[in-house]
């Protein structure tokens, strides 16, 4: 696949400050049209990741190629991108029309999606023309969609999208992702809302202590991790003969809880038939008891 | 709209409003000193309270004034005095603080550093934002000047001979936001960068003083870029050779400094 086919391609990244690692040998690859979740605890190395691949960082390893160009040679490309930085701030003296503009022609393009953002997201004329100081924390965070979107980049690095967003505003912003993915946008979006990661994203990596802990399909995640079995008797069982099976992580005296991996579940199926059972359940994991799995 | 021209424009509307009291305070404070100027009464004052005066006094002044206390010299006097050098010295730092560190410290540079600008534009749109504050500020303390001295001429002072001190303000001042930018691009934090800069001007203020009341020191003087800004001088015979080049190379390699680390800084 040629270079450009990945808006975003990371070979070896990482990020040193003095003897504190930020981040180690990031590869990584995202897909043109791919929405993509990045996803780990505080502190894992997400905002160093975007940071890097915008040049706002200089790698101490490795380099960062995005929309094809190497970041650390040009600027140009940054007018195909749109960044929501994690925890936005403005010039509090600016109103919100102001910094948009402001933003916008930074960007060098046309803010052809401003108006139907502002829509969707319910900011009006008498908002914009307010001082951003004057703003909640919600409508700043509405206000740092709007510039990251509105000139409808080829790629989009959102960093916490819907903090401070209200659930009406958080689905409008679904709405808006989706119909960006429509026309094309690649969306890199880091999150600590595992269910918006699982509902917008594809694909997702999961970061730990600046190390790369697995990248994968959202639905592949879930797969591989272990299944909740909840089974109930009609007399208490021996749980030693279920504990062979998974891990018997509840008990009462006739319901038994087991997590089983996917290779076990037919022998623990045909187990389980022998025995007097009443009623059976069996989950897949959420993307958020995957990710648990993952950093317990 | 190029990138310059809207990083431009944000530089003027961070600081349009505090620019303008600065302007009118330095504006009138020179009006008022040719106004000063033409009372013979205060000729008469200023001669016997300099003759009293202790030197290190009149050195303060920064200016010979003891020989001939002459209108000519008590305008020349405006352009050395403590308030309208602080308000020079506001412009300088303050504007190149808060491009570069204030930016960063506030949060607002992710913002603008992610969009296709080169890290160069953002330290000359605030190089050239400092330099035209600079020169609003000097052009008010010359307008000032040549108001006061057009509307009620005094015997034998040429309002043109302020132009070139006020033009000696602008360089002496635009090396020192040079030196302030240099500290904006190494900073985090807009105080940082503001401590830095007021403090080396403070120090080259205070060696330039101490220097000139103390002989042991008085070696040191060059060291200082108040060596090379003596109003009163430049009046007298025009602005040297050594009072554009020193302040110039000065400024031209804290600029080096301000482009080369914040090319490859951090933000």
């Amino acid at each position: 696949m040629p270079t450009d086919a990945f808006p975003i391609r990371a070979v070896g990244l990482g990020k040193r400050y003095g003897s504190l690692t930020a981040l180690t040998d990031l590869n990584l690859e995202v897909g043109q049209g791919e929405a993509f979740g990045f996803l780990g605890p505080n502190g894992a190395g997400k905002t160093t990741t975007i940071r890097l691949l915008l040049g706002l960082l200089r790698p101490t390893t490795g380099e960062a190629v995005v929309l094809g160009k190497r970041v650390a040679r040009s600027a140009a490309w940054r007018g195909d991108v749109g960044y929501l930085p994690g925890d936005v701030k403005f010039w509090p003296r600016l109103s919100g029309e102001e910094t948009l503009d402001f933003l916008g022609g930074l960007s060098g393009r046309a803010a052809l999606a401003r108006n139907g953002l502002l829509k969707r997201l319910e900011l009006g004329p008498a908002e914009l023309a307010r001082p951003v100081r004057t703003y909640s924390d919600g409508m700043r965070q509405k206000l740092g969609i709007v510039q990251a979107l509105q000139c409808t980049p080829k790629l989009a690095l959102l960093d916490e999208p819907t903090k401070g967003l209200d659930p009406l505003m958080q689905q409008a912003f679904y709405e808006i992702v989706a119909d960006m993915r429509r026309h094309g946008t690649t969306v890199f979006l880091s999150s600590h809302v595992i269910a918006e990661v699982e509902r917008v994203c594809e694909r997702v990596a999961m970061l730990r202590a600046g190390k790369l802990v697995t990248v994968g399909t959202v639905v592949g995640l879930r797969q591989a991790e272990r299944r909740r079995v909840v089974a109930h008797f009609r007399e208490p069982v021996d749980l030693a003969a279920l504990a062979h099976f998974g891990e018997v992580v509840a008990s009462a005296e006739q319901r038994v809880e087991l997590l089983v991996g996917q290779a076990q579940m037919p022998a623990l199926v045909a187990r389980l038939g022998m025995l007097p059972l009443v009623d059976l359940l069996v989950e897949r994991p959420t993307l958020e008891e995957a990710f648990l799995e993952r950093y317990r | 709209m190029s990138a310059m021209r809207v990083l431009l424009r944000h530089h003027v509307r961070l600081h349009r409003m505090p620019l303008v009291p600065l302007a009118a305070g330095l504006a009138l404070f020179e009006w008022i000193m040719t106004f000063v100027a033409r009372q013979p009464a205060v000729s008469r004052f200023l001669t016997s309270a300099l003759n009293a005066a202790p030197p290190e006094f009149l050195a303060l002044l920064n200016q010979d004034l003891v020989s001939s206390v002459s209108a000519q010299g008590i305008i020349g006097v405006g352009y050395a005095h403590p308030f309208a050098l602080l308000m020079m010295a506001v412009v300088a730092v303050r504007v190149p603080s808060a491009a570069l560190a204030g930016e960063i410290g506030r949060g607002t540079m992710d913002l603008m550093a992610a969009r296709p600008v080169m890290r160069a534009a953002h330290v000359a749109a605030a190089l050239t934002a400092t330099l035209a504050g600079l020169a609003i500020l000097a052009a008010a303390a010359y307008a000032g000047t040549l108001v006061g001295l057009v509307f009620r001429p005094v015997e034998g002072v040429s309002a043109l001979r302020y132009g070139l001190v006020a033009l000696q303000l602008w360089l002496t001042f635009a090396c020192w936001g040079c030196v302030a930018l240099a500290a904006s691009a190494l900073s985090r934090e807009p105080g940082q960068a503001i401590a830095w800069a007021a403090g080396l001007m403070a120090g080259s203020y205070v060696l330039d003083y101490a220097a000139r009341v103390w002989t042991l020191l008085a070696p040191l003087r060059p060291f200082s870029l108040f060596r090379y800004y003596e109003p009163q001088r430049v009046v007298n015979a025009g602005i040297s050779g050594i009072d554009v080049l020193v302040p110039g190379a000065v400024g031209a390699a804290a600029l080096l400094v301000a482009f080369g680390v914040f090319w490859r800084r951090d933000l």
